[in-house]
């Protein structure tokens, strides 16, 4: 019997965040599986079915939509009027207020002193930057000292030659690959070289090469007969007859 | 040949038992066998646990001993050394045989070596690999190799 997919989620005890980073399906998706908006299409049902360790046919493909939340019952009739808590004492009134201008934060000391910085970079002086902004940095204001800090980053920015891209070198050991055996294999399957392997009991085999996976290598003998070696068998291989 | 792939081969000897099977079976916490069959680093220090492996296999401590100080790391630092010099190095294989030549590459499970007496590329599995030259040497031919 198929289940719905938010009670197998919860069987489960997957959160959807957790589902979603599991199934690589976004949480948006999973959640209009789950409400029955959208029915889940095959390709999702595999990969919720292999998250969840289930079936396919484990998984409700259109669930049914969620109950619409209890409300509270009210009766009929107007609302009860709300209860008025008597004033205490007189009622106070309240000064009239007068609409003040904003208020406006003078720039930091912190903000002048890394703006003049910046400036120095462009042999500017605090003479020619006042003249520049069009009044003293004392008068500055917050906002206007982070524009100007802003566009002196952006100059600087602009003047840098572009960041080479990080040429990050893996420590020498690449144990955690198995890239070069790959590549030479795919290679040999390419050429459909024939290919002699030597196992440990000293048994011999050659043929064309069929397909590979990590633990095994399966080989077409001359014959026509397919061979499939397990590696930790394997005591070594080359391409028989030349070169390569 | 590395201790964990001693074991391997051993474990695959027997039929291919379940490492949880062997486990419970040589009376190793769940989780220990896998450890000495898997790590790159040096494994197995304990030689009372290393017995009852040997014990549960049939063959000898010092077996299991000569292994684990050809760790799979250490095998990865000689033939590193041997690609970056480009020297004829020597390898001998639990065949029996020796092979020499240079190392082209080498990665997770195997070697590229190019035969010292020319021929098509070897590519030997690392888990073939007996004995080799330790403590940082090259793994040098002997004359006769």
């Amino acid at each position: 019997m198929p289940e719905e997919l938010r009670a197998l989620r919860e069987r489960k005890r997957l959160s959807l965040n957790q589902l979603a980073s599991k199934s690589g399906i976004s949480i948006a998706t999973l959640l209009e599986y789950e409400k029955g908006e959208r029915e889940i299409p095959p390709l999702d049902l595999r990969r919720l079915a292999k998250t969840l360790y289930v079936n396919e046919w484990d998984i409700n493909p259109r669930s049914s939509p969620p109950p619409p939340a209890p409300r509270q019952e009210r009766p009929a009739g107007p609302p009860p009027p709300r209860e008025r808590r008597p004033p205490e004492g007189p009622p106070r009134e309240r000064p009239p207020q007068e609409k003040q201008p904003p208020k406006v934060a003078p720039a930091r000391d912190t903000q002048i002193a890394h703006l003049l910085t910046l400036a120095a970079r462009f042999n500017v002086d605090r003479a020619a930057l006042e003249a520049e902004i069009g009044k003293p940095l004392d008068q500055l204001t917050q906002k206007e000292a982070r524009l100007w800090n802003g566009r002196f980053m952006h100059r600087i920015a602009e003047e840098q030659p572009p960041r080479q891209a990080i040429d990050r070198k893996r420590a020498y050991l690449p144990e955690g690959v198995d890239r070069f055996e790959v590549a030479y294999l795919q290679a040999q399957q390419e050429a459909a070289a024939p290919l002699h392997f030597t196992l440990f009991n000293g048994q011999a085999f050659e043929g064309t090469m069929v397909g590979f996976g990590p633990y095994h290598i399966t080989i077409r003998e001359p014959g026509g007969d397919e061979i499939t070696l397990n590696k930790l068998a394997i005591a070594y291989y080359r391409r028989a007859g030349g070169e390569g | 040949m590395s201790l964990g792939d001693e074991l391997r081969y051993l474990r695959a000897f027997r039929g291919g038992d379940n490492l949880r099977e062997v486990e419970e079976q040589v009376g190793l916490q769940p989780g220990a066998l896998r450890t000495m069959e898997q790590r790159y680093r040096r494994v197995g220090e304990d030689d009372e646990v290393l017995a009852k492996v040997a014990a549960f296999y049939d063959v000898p401590l010092e077996r299991l001993q000569f292994h684990r100080e050809r760790y799979r790391k250490a095998l990865s630092a000689v033939l590193q050394q041997a690609k970056e010099s480009g020297a004829v190095a020597c390898f001998e294989l639990r065949t029996g045989e020796t092979l020499s030549g240079r190392v082209q590459w080498w990665d997770l499970g195997a070697f590229g070596l190019e035969p010292q007496g020319g021929g098509p590329l070897i590519v030997v599995q690392r888990h073939a690999i007996l004995d080799w030259p330790t403590a940082g040497k090259l793994p040098t031919c002997p004359p006769s190799a």
